[in-house]
């Protein structure tokens, strides 16, 4: 089997496999139940508040996704230098590419088993409402490269900083920065500096394109330019982790 | 020759680490690696594995170059890093698994069963390794440096965390592994697995090489043999009579200057001379030997 | 008596030069026949208008929009229409006198209760505001989240996710 696949595999293993793990997905989930739960008792939701609640959820999703790619991220490099796991893997024959294409290919793995547990999230609150099939391929072709560069900016952190834990707070406070348009209302957002930080944020740029197709029933196409913001900063993140990784790998992998 | 160091300086972070190490480790023997803490051991094995360039000198392992054709090194190279982390929530045989296909094998799984034997482990079915004491660590960790086969083993501290048991085992294990033809290169404080295992020693002192050779030489040169005063508790038998690698340095009433040949373990010699009919009552070190050697090489030396 | 033939003639010219050209339009607003009879939240309706110049002289500038009421006790506010219907206004440059003009107004109904719907008309000539007859029509909710979907995801998957936990914690000492 391809030395990356087993990394990946490795890396998946630890947030599926592991108590510690899984006990981040039991609160992943509580949190998108307590939302669900939530909606239950109000049956007067209109067909707009429905797809704003289905909007939400994405949003929701995206953020928890996001959280789990930057802690599984920062893990991946400096938790295993801090553990002393990483110099054992760095002296086996497989080439540092292949190990950081693992690294990257579990965070890919998590994401992917996080979006399918979501899936039944997104049908309890929305298969009556609108445009439920669209949220879910937006969710998937926007929120998919918005953790997935999370996670890359998070590994390039952790490779960076002298310890897993300063990685894992700047990460966090980057990560809170960017999906601060979740918190601020439309007003903050309108103004100069808002407009200014959204035009360059992939996580507004998700949450943008999952407002314009969820609620105004915009096409996924015409969303490019969102999308567009979205994979150049997941290429930057990528090489981000690239430059970091080799780094890392200069100043003794951890030994 | 399995590893070739020559006057090897290397920088970390603009700092001088290493000011001129000089190693030399064949196949069949054992080198133990000594110093104080920071001295450059680790620096060394780093250099040595490739994980960190060289300001100057040469580092040649198996023939080749560390820094270009490191993981053609790594093919045919084990290492026991001094502080080793697992995947806790994997079992044993899991994980090496794992690493036997990042080599490039694939092993059944009696053979990994094999393995972990050969190291003294046998977990439960299922146990992960997150439930394994530092000693099951300890050998988990020696049985993943063995996976390759390697033809060089670079071990640092591996008798740490194990029972007088374990490290007699490991001892007994490295003798065997050395003896198929391995080279074993051990960063190690404690001076007894040294003295015996070793049959070259370096000491490294602020980056630099203060001492490098084999055991015996060394100690004959430095006047740093163990001398032993023996008491007796009756009639001695003839000189003839005492074991050969034992020499005596001066006869007292009652009590005798032994020394011991270097490699000897001490307490096979005893053994012998009570076989042979010696009343020895008791033993009593005086002064000598690698800790002496090892001392007085380590204390103020001018940087 | 031909003074007063003229006068005459005279005076049918200035009655007739006095009266003003009449503009005038008119709205009609009917819902298409293949509406549903009692639309639910969600449905998709249309309503049919037709505007004609019933007077003698051109219309220009024409515009025709639809106005939504909100009618419920309690709840009567005009309704923002931007969800409800991709049809915010119909335009004409000229309608000529006797000309018809026509136009559907499609609707999706976003939300449940009873409303009244009306068109609107103005042009450059009109001073004041045309309306068609006011239609209405009531929209029957539908339940969007249902317990029965999300009380067993809500609390199913994360009991299932737990019980993985317990087992691998279990199956690991």
């Amino acid at each position: 089997m391809n030395s990356s696949i087993l990394i990946a595999r490795k890396e998946a293993g630890t947030l599926l496999r592991s108590p510690r793990g899984l006990a981040w997905l039991v609160a992943m989930a509580v949190a998108l139940s307590i939302f669900c739960l939530l909606l239950v008792s109000d049956t007067e939701l209109s067909l707009l508040d429905n797809a704003q609640v289905v909007y939400d959820m994405a949003g929701l999703i995206t953020a928890l996704g996001a959280l789990l790619a930057v802690i599984l991220g920062v893990d991946a490099l400096a938790g295993e230098r801090d553990r002393g796991s990483l110099p054992p893997l760095l002296l086996t024959p497989v080439a540092p590419e292949s190990i950081l294409l693992g690294k990257l290919g579990g965070i890919v793995i998590v994401w992917a088993v996080m979006f399918v547990f979501a899936l039944p999230y997104l049908w309890a609150v929305g298969s009556t409402g609108q445009n439920l099939m669209d949220g879910v391929a937006v969710l998937a072709l926007f929120g998919s490269p918005v953790v997935i560069g999370f996670g890359c900016l998070a590994l390039g952190l952790g490779a960076r900083l002298d310890s897993s834990r300063s990685g894992l707070l700047t990460s966090l406070v980057l990560l809170l920065l960017a999906a601060s348009p979740l918190i601020f209302g439309p007003s903050l957002r309108q103004t100069t500096v808002g407009m200014a930080f959204d035009t360059i944020n992939p996580f507004a740029a998700a949450i943008n394109a999952y407002d314009a197709v969820i609620i105004d029933s915009a096409t996924v196409l015409s969303q490019w330019g969102h999308a567009l913001v979205i994979l150049v900063c997941l290429a930057l993140f990528v090489l981000f982790a690239r430059n970091a990784f080799q780094h890392l790998l200069r100043s003794g992998g951890g030994l | 020759m399995l590893v070739s160091v020559n006057e090897l300086h290397l920088h970390r972070g603009g700092t001088p680490v290493l000011r001129g190490v000089n190693l030399a480790l064949d196949a069949g023997d054992i080198y133990g690696l000594l110093g104080p803490n920071g001295a450059g051991k680790s620096t060394t094995i780093a250099a040595i594995l490739g994980l960190l360039r060289p300001h100057s000198g040469t580092v040649q392992v198996l023939g080749r170059s560390p820094q270009t054709d490191a993981r053609t090194i790594h093919r045919a190279l084990g290492v026991l890093p001094e502080r080793f982390g697992f995947y806790d929530w994997m079992t044993a045989p899991e994980y090496l698994d794992l690493f036997a296909r990042l080599y490039g094998r694939h092993l059944a799984s009696v053979e990994i069963a094999r393995k972990l034997e050969t190291v003294g482990l046998s977990p439960k079915p299922r146990q992960t390794i997150g439930t394994f004491s530092r000693g099951m660590r300890q050998r988990l960790a020696l049985a993943r440096a063995l996976l390759p086969d390697p033809k060089l083993l670079i071990l640092d501290e591996p008798t740490n965390g194990l029972d007088p048991r374990g490290r007699r085992e490991l001892h007994d294990l490295l003798r065997a592994l050395v003896g198929q033809g391995m080279g074993i290169l051990l960063c190690t404080h404690l001076l007894d697995d040294v003295d015996r295992l070793c049959g070259r020693i370096g000491i490294l002192m602020e980056g630099r090489t203060v001492i490098e050779g084999a055991v015996s030489d060394l100690l004959d040169n430095q006047g740093s043999r163990v001398r032993y005063r023996i008491k007796w508790s009756g009639e001695l038998p003839s000189a003839t009579m005492m074991p050969q690698h034992v020499s005596v340095l001066a006869r007292d009433h009652g009590s005798w200057l032994v020394e011991i040949e270097s490699g000897v373990p001490a307490a096979d010699a005893w053994r012998e001379m009570l076989f042979a009919g010696w009343p020895v009552a008791e033993v009593m070190r005086e002064g000598g030997g690698l800790e002496s050697l090892y001392l007085t090489m380590t204390e103020g030396r001018p940087t | 008596m031909n003074t007063f033939r003229i006068l005459g003639a005279l005076a049918i010219v200035v009655v007739l030069g006095a009266t003003p050209a009449t503009a005038s339009l008119t709205a009609s607003l009917t819902p298409t026949s293949g509406n549903p009879d009692t639309p639910r939240m969600g449905d998709r309706i249309s309503f049919q208008t037709s505007i004609r110049n019933t007077g003698t002289m051109p219309e220009h500038g024409l515009v025709a929009w639809i106005s939504l009421l909100q009618t419920d006790p309690g709840k009567e506010q005009p309704v923002d229409l931007e969800d409800w219907s991709a049809h915010k206004a119909v335009t004409a440059a000229t309608l000529e006198p006797g000309q018809t003009l026509q136009a559907t107004w499609p609707v999706r109904l976003i939300a449940a209760g009873h409303y009244r719907l009306v068109v609107c008309l103005a042009s450059r000539e009109t001073r004041e505001l045309v309306t068609s007859p006011v239609t209405t029509f009531t929209v029957r909710s539908k339940p969007v989240v249902a317990s029965a979907r999300v009380l067993p995801v809500a609390f199913g998957l994360p009991l299932l996710l737990g019980g993985v936990l317990v087992w691998r914690w279990r199956l690991g000492r």
